[in-house]
Parts: C-alpha cells; structure tokens; sequence
C-alpha cells in the first residue's frame, strides 16, 4: 500500500470568511494559518499549495489580550538614527490596521516558499465589507468554536 | 614474468565512482577527487534518511488521522481518539488509518465514533 501523494487534480481550494471581531488574534491566527496550509484535510500532502483562501474581516477590531496593545514595533529605515517604533495599538488605528492580522498569520507559517505562495491565498480586510462575493465564500465562526477565542482580559 | 600496470584497474576505480556522481555541480562530477568525497557523503545521506523516512511517513500519517478526527468530532483530538482506539480494542495502525481517512472516510468515521464510545 502507497501512502497517498496529492496531485494537483486532487486539490479543490475552497473559499472561507471569517469575522475577526473581538477575536483573539494570536488564537485567529493560528486557525487562518492551519486553513491556509491544508491542516484541516485529512489529503494534507506538506509540498504542495492545498490550503483554503482566506478572507478576513474586521480585522482592525481584532481582541489583544494583556498589555499587547501598548507593545513598541520597531523598524530600522536604514539612515544613521534611523530606528522607529510604533505600538500594535497605533498601527490598528493608522491606514493600515490589516498588517496587524497579516503578520500575525505570516509568523504562524513556516519560512519557506511554499507559505510566501500561500500568504497570497490571505485577503485581510479592516471593515466589514470584503467585496469577493463573487467567489462564494463560507462563513466560519471563530467566536463559538472555543470560549478563550474572545476572551478579554 | 611481464610487468603488471595498475592503470586499467585505476580507471575502473575512477569510473565507478564518476559514474555514480552523474549530474553533480561542477567538479563534484568531474573530478575523481572530489567526486568521491561528494559520493561518500551522498551514501551517508541515504543510509540516514532510509531510517528518517519511517519517521517522517509516520508524522505525516498522524497530521492526516488528526485532522480526519478534528473534522469528524471538534471536541476530539489525535491524542484522545488513539486513547480511545487502545480502549475499545482496535489494532489498526496509523498508515492504515491515515489511509482510511482518504479513501473511506466512512469507515474512518465508524472507527472514530468507536473510540469516541470507548472514551465516554
């Protein structure tokens, strides 16, 4: 007996849509990480691109427990004293409150090509609307699978 | 008595070696001297991960017996469905079961909710 390989035929992407809204974002992360890599299936095959597309939304609402909110992010601009930092908190309510979302998921999968790939199969989303009804996606509910996935403190 | 050369037997050596560095990088599959650390090297790699495939084909099955079990029950994980099979008596072993959980996905499901039953 073969252990089963996925080939490229074997392979249906489905779409899902999940509500971030005072989820937990290390607990959100971690489910839209295992979706992205086909963890859920039980055909999971490591080498190829078999995870679900993603989308996200309310991501700028997304729960941080403790003191996370008030963590300094830090980047080197790359001039002589170039070293900023901006808090999780100031990023969630600048232009781009998604990156908070988006890093959280990156760091969750390995780093390696086949997860840059399936990092593009990630739509993060700040409001409510995401605009791919086109595509059908399912909604999954985060909140309800575990108590701790909203927790507040 | 005439004289006995060594080349034909040298060359032999040689090719058997170049022979088995066919599509290496650069010298590693020209030159005898390094094709032969790189051969003696690649053989020590595949003694190795002869034994590292049982290891890794195992891990890959439990990944896929996981998620068949999360998807069939949420309140049940790897750990406790194999729990529950030692309990209820069933020896079918992990590549089966990971294979069950492909190709028949009822009959993985009948098992599961057996070991479900045995746990409560």
């Amino acid at each position: 007996m073969k252990t089963f390989t996925a080939t490229p035929a074997d392979i249906e992407k489905k779409w899902i849509v999940i509500d971030a809204e005072g989820v937990v974002l290390g607990r959100l992360a971690s489910i839209v990480a295992m979706r992205l890599r086909g963890k859920h299936k039980p055909t999971f095959t490591p080498h190829m691109d078999m995870g679900d597309n993603v989308i996200v939304i309310n991501a700028d609402k997304v729960q941080l427990t403790g003191r996370k909110r008030e963590k300094p992010n830090y980047w080197h601009t790359g001039h002589p004293g170039g070293i900023k930092s901006r808090t999780t908190g100031e990023i969630l309510e600048g232009a781009h409150p998604e990156r908070v979302v988006m890093q959280a998921v990156k760091r969750m999968l390995p780093g390696n090509r086949l997860s840059r790939q399936q990092m593009t199969h990630l739509r993060v989303f700040a409001g409510a609307e995401h605009g791919m009804d086109a595509q059908q996606p399912e909604s999954i509910d985060v909140k309800s699978m575990n108590k701790k996935n909203t927790r507040t403190a | 008595m005439s004289r006995t050369k060594g080349g034909t037997v040298t060359h032999r050596r040689h090719k058997k070696v170049l022979d088995a560095a066919k599509g290496y990088y650069d010298r590693r599959s020209r030159t005898f001297k390094v094709a032969r650390q790189a051969v003696d090297k690649a053989n020590q790699y595949a003694t190795r991960d002869r034994k590292n495939r049982k290891r890794n084909f195992r891990a890959l099955w439990i990944q896929r017996i996981n998620a068949a079990v999360r998807s069939f029950d949420e309140s049940l994980t790897y750990s406790r469905f194999m729990g529950g099979l030692a309990k209820a008596g069933i020896e079918v072993d992990r590549k089966v079961l990971a294979d069950l959980a492909v190709h028949e996905p009822e009959a993985f499901n009948a098992i599961a909710a057996k070991a479900r039953d045995a746990l409560a």
